[in-house]
């Protein structure tokens, strides 16, 4: 079982990083809704940076539901078990 | 950080040196997002590069990274980018954005894909002609726009094969294959570009090549949303397209000082002696001999060479003579420092030799003692890191951004027996007595002629490179000048001066705006090989008499403080130039003068070019 708060670390660090937030006000709730940085073309480069951050290659329907800082990081954690 | 605070070069290699080179993208990310809260007003203006950007893919993401390798050269870059795709539009309107934001630099980025697309509208068999046309037609009628526009340098990448190909072991003898049209598009391509100063080709193959193709491209965000560059490969060309930056801005290196041992040859000279010191055709010493015939391909291009070593002077003298397998000789040196004193004092020596400014040196030695102890003493002396092994010294010196030179001129070729000549000057003028019995030793000959096709390319590389005695540090290319001596706005005069010891060639200039009744100093410059000399005394005295003969009542100028041109700020109360309300400088012509200096002979050019002689055409003796 990987260590969510550990993945929660790192994507916190990658999204404060591409949208250029603080790592701080990622909380639970934080989501392309809530952020006005979050466009289609971070989007595209968060996704890429989580890929090679993780080692990882998302699936086009995990790419559409990634929109928020829960889903990318219970993805990753599902992701990362399977492969452990 | 507050707007009254004055941000310099430093301060901007310190935010880029936070981003190491095998960081991802979303470092460089954070980084310009640091760049974009520094106050615009706080940024100086001689810093501030405008680079425009279009592309056939999306480039959004290139532009953090491209800021932050500008800022590591300590350039602020303002970056404009066409709306996706918009490439052709954006060059063909000439009230485009593009044209509107004025850049300095614009880089054209198309990746093969735009062939490609071409391609699958075609029915087979495949012809390279109509789709290279298709495609190549409506961008050169795009680059004439931009020509005429006189809108800075353009600098547009090869096509290249982004994969390996399947079209199969028998397509090299085909013309019917994506790759031939690759290499047919690359040929037209590079004839154009190569048809204009002010157009470049950049080698994104070389680029490619140095990342390795495997990695350069990446293809899921390729596919999911155009951006075709990888993380490594948008490093790398980033990295490339800055010293792009720095030429076109004034700022690349002039002069690279050269330490010996270890450097130029392996070993200690002063403990392995001439034939102990790893130097030949064989390893250990051809790697030198390799890392020398770069530096001479440098040399070639008009960057200086000069040598700054502990040694004894004489016995490095012995082996620049006599070494069989020294490729840099005496000839190839503007100057040198050997002896045993600290290198940062000898460096500035140098600067002052060949009066260039320190920030258009650059310092290569292998010891980083020595390279951190002269970095301290010399923060504007740019000294990158040598590779550790001496292996790799030829690759790594081509990788070195600010060794660009952009317009090579007949003056280039012969700038270093330019200033070997000015060391023999210099020694006559130490055995000399007062100021005006030095001029009159010199032997001075000066030639001032209107701007001719010939002289137009050194023009344009005088007002982009010189910094020092430059009334008004204005920029202009070829287009903008050849547009306003057309519209009859401006009048462009060359100065080339010899004296009995050398040709300096052409080393002023000036660009008079013709005003109601005043004619109006635009620019003025001298290069700094000349300052000290009078001509610019002659070259002003003979504007105000073509003035005077052409009914002005007045000269107009200003001088633009850019904070390197002290040296001309003295030019124009000198000359009997008065400050004025307006805030611009007037000298009114029915007063007389400015006299030109009897220790000057008005020369013409001789039938050969280069050789200047009396106006009553025999040679000065």
């Amino acid at each position: 079982m990987h260590d969510r708060d550990r993945i929660g670390r790192r994507v916190r660090e990658v999204l404060a990083q591409v949208l250029d937030v603080p790592a701080k006000s990622i909380d639970q709730d934080f989501s392309a809704t809530s952020s006005v940085a979050w466009t289609s073309l971070n989007h595209l480069m968060l996704i890429s940076q989580l890929e090679t951050e993780f080692d990882v290659v998302f699936s086009n329907q995990e790419i559409r539901e990634l929109t928020s800082y829960t889903t990318i990081v219970d993805t990753l954690g599902r992701r990362l078990d399977s492969v452990a | 950080m507050t707007s009254d605070h004055r941000i310099d070069s430093a301060t901007l290699q310190r935010i880029a040196s936070g981003v190491l080179p095998n960081q991802p993208w979303s470092a460089y990310q954070a980084a310009a997002r640091s760049l974009d809260r520094i106050p615009w007003e706080s940024i100086p203006e001689h810093l501030r590069t405008r680079v425009a950007m279009l592309g056939s893919f999306t480039l959004d993401p290139f532009v953090p990274v491209l800021r932050v390798e500008a800022a590591r050269v300590g350039l602020w870059l303002e970056p404009y980018v066409a709306p996706y795709g918009q490439y052709v539009s954006e060059l063909l309107d000439p009230n485009s954005g593009l044209y509107r934001f004025q850049p300095h630099v614009t880089f054209l980025a198309i990746d093969a894909d735009v062939l490609w697309n071409q391609r699958w509208a075609e029915t087979q068999p495949l012809k390279s002609e109509p789709v290279v046309g298709g495609l190549l037609t409506p961008l050169f009628a795009g680059l004439d726009v931009f020509d005429r526009a006189g809108s800075g340098i353009l600098v547009m990448n090869d096509f290249v094969l982004p994969r390996l190909s399947s079209e199969g072991v028998n397509a090299f003898r085909s013309k019917g294959t994506f790759a031939h049209t690759v290499a047919h598009a690359n040929k037209h391509l590079r004839l154009r570009l190569a048809s204009r100063d002010d157009t470049f080709l950049f080698p994104l193959s070389d680029a490619v090549a140095q990342v390795g193709r495997a990695q350069a491209f990446n293809w899921r965000t390729h596919y999911r949303g155009h951006v075709t560059w990888s993380d490594p490969l948008m490093r790398d060309v980033a990295e490339r397209y800055v010293g792009f930056a720095l030429a076109a801005m004034g700022k690349a290196t002039k002069c690279i000082v050269l330490d010996l041992d270890n450097t130029l040859w392996g070993g200690v000279l002063g403990e392995d002696g001439p034939a102990g010191i790893a130097l030949g055709p064989q390893w250990p010493g051809s790697e030198f001999v390799d890392f020398q015939r770069e530096l001479l391909d440098l040399q070639r291009q008009g960057i200086l060479l000069a040598l700054c070593s502990k040694n004894n002077e004489s016995e490095v003298l012995a082996v620049l003579r006599e070494h069989p397998s020294m490729l840099i000789r005496e000839a190839h040196l503007a100057a040198y420092r050997i002896n045993w004193e600290d290198k940062a004092t000898n460096i500035r020596a140098l600067a002052r030799e060949l009066n260039i400014g320190l920030d258009h040196m650059l310092l290569i030695d292998d010891s980083p003692h020595e390279r951190t102890w002269v970095h301290d003493q010399i923060p504007e002396l740019r000294v990158p890191d040598p590779p550790a092994d001496p292996s790799m010294y030829a690759g790594w010196v081509g990788s070195l951004s600010s060794l660009m030179v952009l317009r090579q001129t007949a003056e280039d070729a012969q700038r270093t027996r330019q200033y070997q000549e000015s060391r023999v000057r210099e020694e006559y003028r130490g055995a000399v007595g007062s100021m005006e019995d030095f001029l009159r030793g010199l032997g001075l000959r000066v030639a001032i002629d209107h701007v001719e096709d010939e002289s137009m390319s050194r023009v344009v590389q005088l007002l982009a490179k010189t910094n020092q005695f430059n009334l008004t540090t204005r920029r202009h290319d070829e287009a903008t000048i050849r547009r306003q001596i057309a519209s009859g706005a401006w009048r462009v005069y060359t100065m080339k001066v010899a004296d009995r010891f050398g040709d300096f060639g052409l080393t002023g200039a000036a660009i008079l705006e013709q005003e109601a009744d005043a004619w109006h100093l635009e620019s003025f410059l001298l290069s700094c090989r000349v300052i000290g000399k009078s001509v610019e005394t002659a070259l002003l005295a003979r504007i105000a008499e073509d003035a005077r003969a052409a009914g002005a009542s007045a000269l107009s100028a200003e001088f633009i403080d850019s904070g390197r041109n002290q040296v001309a700020s003295a030019l124009l109360p000198n000359h009997g130039f008065a400050t004025s309300d307006d805030g611009r400088w007037h000298r009114p012509l029915d007063l007389p003068g400015p006299e030109w200096p009897a220790w000057i002979s008005p020369a013409a050019l001789h039938p050969t070019g280069a050789v200047l002689t009396n106006s009553e055409g025999h040679r000065d003796a």
